[in-house]
């Protein structure tokens, strides 16, 4: 058991980009369910829109990554409004379902072979970010020690995704200080309160739905530009179950919250992982346990993670950084 | 504030439903609501006079709540019209309504628990710029307003003497000290009329008075009030005017005295109005929830 290798793997996952992906879903999340308290089900439908809205530009459409971008995003805004006007002035379950519903859609939509020609349907699209390495500064190379290194590409992804995850972190927190922010916050307390007082319940939930997603879409942009491409098979409805996860354990409605834990469970996911892995092929172990952990070892390594959740949440209910006030955000 | 003359002279003791007002602020015609077939509102025209505390009463189901959801824009009539000073209130959400300076309070308080209390009343001011996404980023295009506000807030909070809680969550807060925060909040929106529902129920004697004070004096500064109660002692203690309801109808209205005097009135309050109504009783008993 090589345990440097192990705390190696589990620190570039932390660090690496797939945290940093997970910190924006989750700031974006944590805007919905934490202070406006939408319970959307389907905050992966955001991370695919603006992926596939990016890739499809480059891609199928031989534009410009640079004009891809905005496009993608621009979508978020849309799919904000298309799930939410219909839906925000009905109860909370509808637009759970709604939301649920449309990121599975959308997922099959994109990976049906119809869509092949546009989206490249069960294949993908690939190699659309050839714009965004040739800007990469880093001279090429592995940097860091043992496992725990990145070649220059993935650095530079980690840079700009984490520079990312900071703006959106900032944008979130300048957001809710602010007299906007104690609106949306009233309104997830009690939203016939809020519109008894003036305030235009729909439309603040639109405006907190379409930024959050459009923060959500940074993380498929990301996605993309890491894996130089995108697969539908990136988008499971899992995604978004996962960013609760996250969400939960760094602390509803806080700032910290959503990137620490992100580090956190991308560190204990990966450590875990490696562990497993290195265990399979310890010697002393019977074949037929050794087989389970090599063939189910992300399945072990998640139901770890839950547990260690549960065990935290058992301590401190309010998440790592949660002020037990405003903490528990009610579902 | 010369129209703020109270109706009790005006009106003479008629005891009569759907009376014109001197100078009505609200008025409402062929108000109809009805909940799977049984109608929990049919108010043929009501008159609420500017400048007075008029309370509306009625047994349990009577429709009293739901006759304040429609005006306030929570609930859709299935007919009718209703305007403020003249500007037609229908079809308008209740945010909307609110803006106009029309407010309402809920049966079952609403405070926004995770909230601080401070937080509470300053979120109700109207006009405020920082609530704009557009200004909301830039702390020096809101400073100036919200310390007004939360100045503004902090007075109302003293004037209802909740002050000392301002920076706790109001979830803190006992069930009196909400009903406090509610009037609080609503009058932060800077109202013509405020709509209170039951603000003394579950409230102890002491607290019922300074409640009652309270609405007093909002009364001399040019408030319009309507309220609902069940308590007979806080109607005749600050009505100007009383309206009666049974089964979505309005019974009878006038001044506290007369009403108490309607012995048909106080039946109906106590539940036996049977005889009074034409029908309906037996049904409206059993639609109750
Ligand atoms: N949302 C609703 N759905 C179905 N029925 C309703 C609804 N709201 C009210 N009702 C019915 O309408 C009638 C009037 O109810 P309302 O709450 O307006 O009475 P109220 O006069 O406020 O009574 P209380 O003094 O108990 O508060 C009742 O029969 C009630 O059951
Ligand atoms: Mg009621």
């Amino acid at each position: 058991m090589e345990f440097d290798v192990i705390l190696g793997n589990a620190g570039r996952a932390g660090l690496g980009p797939q945290a940093a992906i997970f910190a924006l879903l989750v700031i974006g999340l944590n805007l919905h369910f934490g202070y406006t308290g939408l319970l959307n089900f389907g905050q992966v439908a955001f991370m695919l829109v603006a992926a596939y809205g990016t890739a499809i530009t480059v891609a199928t459409w031989g534009g410009s990554l640079w004009l891809g971008i905005p496009f993608g995003l621009g979508l978020c805004v849309v799919l904000a409004l298309v799930l939410g006007l219909p839906t925000l002035r009905l109860r909370k379950e509808y637009f759970a379902i709604t939301t649920l519903a449309a990121a599975e859609i959308l997922r099959l939509l994109v990976r049906s072979s119809p869509a092949t020609e546009i989206t490249g349907g069960p294949f993908g699209l690939q190699a659309i970010a050839g714009s965004f390495y040739a800007l990469n500064p880093i001279a090429e190379g592995r940097y860091g020690i043992g496992t725990f290194s990145y070649t220059a590409n993935q650095l530079w992804v980690m840079i700009v995704a984490w520079v990312l995850v900071a703006l959106a972190a900032a944008l979130v927190f300048l957001l809710i200080r602010s007299p906007w922010g104690r609106v949306i916050r009233a309104i997830r307390e009690d939203e016939d309160a809020a519109a008894s007082l003036g305030k235009n319940v729909v439309g603040y939930k639109l405006q907190a739905l379409a930024i959050g997603g459009v923060i959500g879409g940074l993380a498929g942009v990301v996605n993309a530009l890491q894996q130089s491409g995108v697969g539908s098979e990136s988008f499971g409805s899992q995604v978004t179950f996962m960013a609760y996860v996250v969400l939960i354990m760094g602390g509803v409605a806080t700032t910290a919250g959503p990137i620490v834990a992100a580090v956190l469970f991308w560190f204990l996911r990966e450590g875990v992982d490696s562990f497993l892995r290195q265990l399979s092929e310890e010697a002393w172990l019977p074949d037929l346990l050794a087989d389970f952990l090599y063939d189910a070892g992300g399945a072990v390594s998640i139901a770890l993670a839950g547990i260690a959740l549960i065990l935290l949440l058992k301590s401190r209910p309010e998440g790592i950084f949660g002020k037990r006030r405003e903490g528990a955000a009610d579902a | 504030m010369p129209e703020r003359a109270p109706e009790r002279s005006a009106s003479g003791g008629a005891a009569l439903p759907g009376g014109a007002k001197r100078d009505p602020i609200l008025v409402a015609d062929g108000l109809r609501r009805a909940f799977s077939g049984i109608r929990a509102v049919d108010v043929d025209h009501l008159e609420i006079a500017r400048g007075a505390v008029t309370a509306i009463i009625g047994p349990n189901g009577a429709g009293k709540t739901t006759l304040f959801n429609l005006l306030s824009g929570f609930d859709r009539p299935d007919a009718g019209t209703w305007s403020l000073d003249g500007k037609r209130l229908n079809g308008l959400p209740a945010h909307r309504i609110s803006r106009l300076g029309m407010v309402r309070t809920f049966q079952l308080t609403r405070v926004l628990a995770r909230l601080t209390v401070l937080e509470n009343v300053a979120v109700a001011a109207p006009g405020q710029s920082g609530e704009r996404l557009d200004r909301a980023l830039l702390r020096r295009r809101w400073r100036d307003q919200e310390r007004q506000v939360r100045a503004r807030a902090r007075t109302l909070l003293q004037r209802f003497g909740i002050d000392h809680m301002a920076d706790q969550p109001a979830d803190a807060l006992s069930g009196g000290q909400r009903k406090l925060l509610e009037m609080a909040r609503a009058l932060m929106t800077q109202p013509r009329l405020i709509m209170f529902d039951e603000p003394t129920a579950g409230v102890n004697p002491a607290l019922t008075q300074s409640l009652l004070g309270h609405v007093r004096k909002l009364q001399a500064e040019g408030l319009t009030i309507v309220f609902i109660e069940h308590d007979m002692d806080v109607v005749m203690g600050i009505s100007d005017w009383v309206v009666v309801m049974a089964q979505g109808r309005i019974l009878a209205e006038g001044p506290p005295a007369d009403i108490v005097a309607h012995a048909g009135v106080i039946e109906a309050y106590l539940g036996r109005a049977h005889g009074l109504e034409k029908g309906g009783a037996t049904e409206s008993e059993a639609s109750r929830d």
